[in-house]
């Protein structure tokens, strides 16, 4: 690929990416929750859940801008391509067995190391986007995808869990292959958008699982106005 | 002379002897069966007999008309359902039966329709078809089931002839599904498919067993309870959100509440005295679509036994003040006095009313009575 004035070309861009990601996956790990007064990881559950739905909201119509931009095929609803497997996402699909006997350190591990995963390529893209707007949104997207993982990060440390450290060789790098064509860019991104919003409706359904699990049995709150009017 | 006359008598009597003799023990053919369009034409040889033999034709035992043939062939035009039956060609003079034909009119396939849903999920999903237009001929169906190039297995199900079922082996897939379904018969054939993500198609199962009851010493309120669909199988992973809507069975409009946990819900704005009619529908959390609406539950709020029955004058005090807040406004109807004889003001909605206030009424007088 012949870069254009001013733009680094394909290998360059995954080699900052691939520096980028290392230097992530070594910062300190956002500082666990205030523990005054602890009421327990559930509350921490509860507000990780709800990021989660805040967040596939908001990648609804993120999604739907950047695919515009990529256009034709990307944007049609029928657009279903093929998995080749050539991008090292995340996958979210698992064996539906294999999912409801995941241990909770194991689910809330899955979920901090995909996020990470995606947080990494999900900046790569926002460096590539060509308008200020798309670039605005995804960087609004990334601040709050950077919030969720926080929140997963002190679920496990109100658990007593300890963060995933990345072992050497499975860090989220590039190698820079022959030159990625414009349409296996296009489609690469289309994978990742779409395993983002997988992920979230996952994630919802894992902190389903976990919140059944932490919190005692609730008693119904039932409101008894009795006979003092309707 | 005598002699050649008993000659020819045995000849005749032993040639007809053999001819009853074939007729009767030559295997007789199964009739050939077949399938001709509707409203086309439609000529039936009679087997391998020549064009000019003398035939007689036979439709499920009963004569038919010479003209309809053509020479020894039957010709059937603008074929109706009502042609369908057994054929049978005959000789003529030997009643020897020739050919038989069974005769279907029938249609070829137009597009089947197909759908597909996840009632129990994450288990697996159905998918049922139907054809728009009956064929009215036997057709097979042939569903195949692609999760990207993976085949899956759709297993008939054991009641419905067109339904069949798919578990789901892998959970939070990005890649479609492809339901194909063809269908054929002897007049023709046809196929369709549906493409969808694994989320798309999740809808529940209505909610169960709706009750609703009054609930004593509140004449406004009415509990209702019901349970989650009893196909739904994990709903500690996977909760329901449920939508419930009510309304006096006099009026059109509903109310509507959301709830987004629990199997009950008190209605503390119920009309005393009315009956209500409530439903409930559920849905999966995050994915998927709203149940249809569960069967209906009826109730009336508590109102007190009446201890002495109000005078007519106190109904009649209350009621001019009460009918304007449960009668549907009432239309800018041009009312001709002439129409009504006697002149006055709509006749209709005031009509409806009336049964109804005498009940209000008495509730606002046991109301403002026990100072609630």
């Amino acid at each position: 690929m012949v870069p254009t004035a001013g733009e680094p070309a394909a290998g360059d861009s995954w080699g900052m990416l691939a520096c980028l990601c290392t230097v992530l996956w070594h910062l300190p790990a956002v500082p666990a929750l205030n523990r005054t007064g602890d009421p327990g990881p559930g509350p921490s559950i509860q507000k990780t859940y709800d990021l989660t739905r805040y967040l596939e909201h908001q990648l609804r119509s993120l999604a739907g801008t950047y695919l515009n931009y990529l256009g034709p095929p990307f944007n049609e609803p029928d657009f279903n391509p093929p998995r080749l497997g050539a991008e090292t996402l995340p996958r979210a699909t698992v064996n539906l067995e294999v999912w409801q006997s995941l241990n909770d350190k194991l689910r809330l591990t899955q979920n901090y190391e995909a996020y990470s995963h995606l947080l990494c390529y999900l900046r790569g893209l926002n460096r590539q986007a060509a308008t200020a707007e798309l670039r605005r949104s995804l960087a609004h997207f990334c601040t709050s995808l950077q919030g969720l993982l926080g929140s997963i990060a002190g679920v496990m440390a109100a658990l007593g869990y300890p963060l995933p450290q990345p072992l050497p060789g499975t860090e989220p790098t590039w190698t820079p292959g022959p030159a990625h064509s414009d349409f296996l860019q296009k489609m690469d991104d289309f994978w990742l958008l779409k395993e983002l919003q997988t992920w979230l409706w996952r994630s919802a359904k894992d902190f389903n699982r976990l919140k059944k699990k932490m919190q005692p049995p609730a008693a119904a709150i039932t409101l008894h106005l009795g006979a003092h009017g309707f | 002379m005598a002699a050649p006359v008993p000659w020819a008598c045995c000849a005749v009597l032993a040639a007809a002897a053999a001819v009853v003799y074939t007729q009767r023990h030559s295997p007789q053919e199964a009739p050939h069966v077949q399938y001709e369009r509707l409203g086309s034409d439609v000529t039936l040889p009679c087997g391998t007999a020549n064009w000019d033999a003398a035939v007689t034709w036979r439709v499920n035992g009963t004569d038919l008309a010479p003209d309809l043939l053509n020479g020894s062939q039957l010709v059937l035009r603008g074929l109706e359902l009502g042609h369908s039956g057994l054929y049978a060609c005959f000789h003529r003079d030997s009643w020897h039966l020739r050919h038989q034909v069974l005769l279907h009119v029938g249609l070829p396939p137009r597009e089947p329709v197909l759908s597909c849903r996840s009632n129990t999920y994450p288990k697996g999903f159905y998918c049922s078809w139907h054809l728009p237009t009956p064929t009215y001929i036997p057709n097979t169906f042939n569903v195949t089931v692609l999760h990207g190039s993976k085949i899956m297995v759709c297993e008939k199900d054991p009641a419905l002839k067109n339904r069949c079922h798919i578990r789901y082996m892998h959970l939070f897939s990005t890649i479609k599904y492809k339901v194909s379904i063809s269908v054929s018969n002897a007049l023709g054939h046809n196929a369709t498919a549906i493409t969808f993500d694994e989320f798309t198609i999740v809808k529940p199962d209505p909610p169960e067993n709706v009750v609703a009851r009054p609930v004593p010493s509140n004449p406004r309120r009415l509990e209702v309870t019901w349970q989650i669909p009893s196909t739904w199988p994990d709903p500690e992973s996977f909760p329901l959100k449920f939508f419930l809507r009510y309304r006096p069975l006099i009026l059109d409009q509903w109310q509507h509440v959301e709830l987004s946990d629990g199997t009950a819900h008190t209605i503390t704005d119920a009309y005393a005295g009315k009956e209500y009619i409530i439903q409930v529908a559920a849905k999966d959390n995050e994915i998927g679509t709203w149940s249809d609406w569960s069967v209906a539950a009826h109730a009336t709020p508590w109102t007190e036994e009446p201890r002495h029955l109000t005078t007519e004058a106190q109904a009649a005090e209350t009621t001019t003040s009460t009918t304007s807040s449960l009668a549907p406004p009432p239309t800018t109807k041009i009312c001709d006095p002439g129409e009504l004889g006697s002149g006055g003001g709509p006749s209709a909605p005031f009509l409806v009313s009336v049964p109804v206030t005498l009940a209000l009424a008495a509730a606002a007088t046991t109301a403002s009575s026990l100072m609630i």
